[in-house]
């Protein structure tokens, strides 16, 4: 098994500046198939930057990257194809029904319409939105809205998954059921790469990495982080690992 | 393609569920129409002229060389005969031709009164009113400082007029400066619909995070852009006939010419008002940012199109800059097609700018609207 296919993203040394700015500042790290990789860091750390670069969206100023095996220079639009993304925004049109947002994505994501019809009715199941199937979604409740703007970004059934900080400005029962979504998904072999700044959500990842201002300064599983900083919780940890890199 | 099809389909989904829609494209033409309709006037300077010179006789030379050396006018030379002259104002080289008739001398010196002929180019309704005045205004010097110096006596001068204003209008005939507005009014309506609704629903899009989640779907640059132009295009349609329709019940103005020509070439120029959106929406992060931006555009493209202003009257620089404005060309046809039902081909012109300033700004705005951000 070769680099391209242990691994579903492969980043080295990849920086982004905004004029003087250094946003991203030589950041390097791989993510494994089937893995769910954190990305934890306090706001404006360059989290959002990276997540950005990797889906396409920002070219990198210097570096490299491989995301499903497509470099982010050169093979954005392929990389589109193999991706799923969730952004801290909402992604859903509120002024739509629900039906009318997976027809939408399914649409332009490829789908024929006999399989957005198959993939409405299983996503209405799950979600268990049936009977709402013709609501506004501006009527839906945050945390329902954010799991259905979920399962509409994985519609074409993308290998790799972004999200960035998809669970802020939920209650915590919707943040756990967001992450049973995103266990689920990585049982079926996606890869998740997630930020988040709930030191709590960084203990179901796999491994974390912690960035502050454009470096990563942890990258490891969040058990031998405790051990490092012999530290219970996540949370001390992450305050133990910027405290330290600060002073 | 498919692709596009959805994006269509949703954002008329979303058109039919904003009740703002509603109002712009069924009240504001209508609104707009009443309003502008009957406020606005207009002055007139370097009027260009020719002359048709049956008699040439000394008299006739002395009127012609006194129209020429008037600053009001821009004389651009005699013509053979009256047909040339229709011919002229009707391609839109001259606005004002004078024609003197066969034995004007004779008849200015037997007491007669001559009967100039004086055509005007009635499109411009208020441009019209004014250069008939201007014409008069001629003819009244004519008669008060050189006719006493010909020779003839008194009493002949007295009876005697140069011209006399019994004034037949071809193109609109009635004059009215209603007339005239009405059709600037819908050229002025598709230029801020296009641009301002372009503009303002990808920034919603922007502000909303959903432009960020189409950004990182499959979809084509140009499929973004479609998707957004197309259904605009319907709308500013829409727009469009519903304002014929309001002129033509309120006013009582109907189109002279091809409604389909009209069609055509709206629909070229659209395709300005829709790359300004674009633009705009490039340039902006926020609603407000688009409407602002939208405005700035939006006032020089107006005050620089003829609308209010007829553009003779503007300084030679300014109006060199009016031809970077494709509501110049617009405005023109859109009133040549309504009053005079002048056929397309003698548009070409205007429709060759208007293709062009369409594709280059089409161009621009879309490699400036990028599937990336920052």
């Amino acid at each position: 098994m070769n680099a391209n296919e242990k691994y579903a993203v492969v980043a080295k040394d990849l920086t982004r500046k905004f004029g003087a700015f250094t946003a991203v500042d030589h950041v390097s790290f791989s993510v494994s198939r089937g893995e769910i990789f954190g990305f934890l860091g306090a706001n404006g750390a360059g989290k959002t930057t990276t997540i950005r670069m990797m889906c396409g969206l920002l070219l990198p100023t210097s570096g490299s990257a491989l995301v499903a095996g497509f470099d982010v220079f050169t093979q954005a639009e392929q990389i589109k194809q193999h991706i799923g993304y969730m952004s801290q925004r909402f992604s859903l049109y509120e002024d739509l029904t629900v039906l009318e947002n997976i027809e939408f994505y399914g649409g332009i994501y490829g789908l024929s319409r006999k399989q957005i019809r198959r993939k409405s009715r299983e996503l209405l199941a799950y979600l268990k939105l049936e009977d709402r199937a013709n609501t506004v979604t501006a009527e839906l409740p945050l945390g329902l809205k954010q799991r259905m703007a979920l399962s509409t970004a994985l519609l074409h059934d993308p290998e790799i998954i972004f999200l960035d900080e998809p669970t802020s400005g939920v209650d915590p029962d919707s943040r756990r059921q967001f992450w049973l979504l995103i266990y689920e998904l990585a049982a079926r072999g996606k890869t998740v790469f997630v930020t988040t700044h709930f030191m709590d959500e960084a203990e179901y990842c796999q491994r974390v990495s912690i960035m502050q201002e454009g470096r990563i300064i942890e990258l490891d599983s969040p058990q031998n982080l405790k051990e490092k900083y012999k530290s219970e919780s996540m949370q001390s940890v992450f305050l133990k690992a910027i405290g330290e890199e600060s002073s | 393609m498919q692709r596009l099809l959805y994006l269509i389909q949703k954002e008329f989904r979303q058109i039919r569920r904003e009740r703002m829609f509603v109002g712009i494209i069924f009240i504001m033409p209508i609104f707009q129409l009443i309003l502008l309709g009957f406020a606005i006037t207009t002055d007139i300077k370097n009027v260009s002229m020719v002359l048709v010179d049956e008699d040439h006789s000394a008299f006739s030379r002395k009127v012609e060389e006194s129209f020429a050396v008037t600053t009001a006018f821009r004389y651009l030379g005699a013509v053979q005969n009256v047909e040339q002259a229709k011919q002229r104002i009707k391609k839109g080289e001259a606005q004002l031709a004078v024609v003197i008739p066969y034995h004007f001398e004779r008849d200015v010196k037997s007491g007669k009164s001559p009967g100039m002929l004086i055509l005007i180019d009635g499109v411009d309704g208020n441009s019209a009113g004014v250069i008939a005045a201007y014409v008069g205004r001629v003819a009244e010097r004519l008669q008060k400082t050189w006719l006493p110096k010909s020779g003839l006596s008194p009493i002949q001068i007295k009876n005697l007029h140069l011209t006399e204003l019994r004034t037949r209008m071809i193109y609109n005939p009635n004059l009215k400066s209603v007339d005239n507005i009405v059709p600037g009014i819908l050229a002025i309506l598709i230029i801020i619909i296009t641009s301002f609704l372009t503009g303002m629903s990808i920034v919603r899009e922007k502000e909303i995070g959903t432009l960020e989640q189409l950004m990182v779907t499959p979809l084509r640059n140009w499929e973004l852009l479609a998707g957004k132009i197309i259904p605009m295009i319907a709308v500013v349609f829409l727009l469009l006939n519903v304002g014929i329709l309001a002129a033509g019940l309120i006013f009582g103005l109907w189109i002279k010419g091809n409604l389909f020509s009209l069609y055509a070439l709206a629909l070229l120029f659209s395709l300005s008002g829709l790359s300004l959106g674009v633009f705009v929406s490039t340039i902006s992060q926020t609603q407000q940012q688009a409407m602002f931006f939208a405005w700035f555009f939006m006032i020089f493209s107006i005050l620089l199109s003829g609308f209010f202003i007829p553009i003779e009257n503007m300084p030679p620089l300014i109006q060199l800059i009016t031809y970077l404005n494709p509501v110049r060309y617009f405005m023109i046809v859109i009133r040549e097609i309504y009053l005079k039902g002048t056929p397309i081909i003698y548009l070409w012109q205007q429709a060759l700018a208007m293709t062009v300033f369409g594709i280059v700004m089409f161009v621009l705005a879309g490699l400036r609207f990028q599937k990336r951000l920052g």
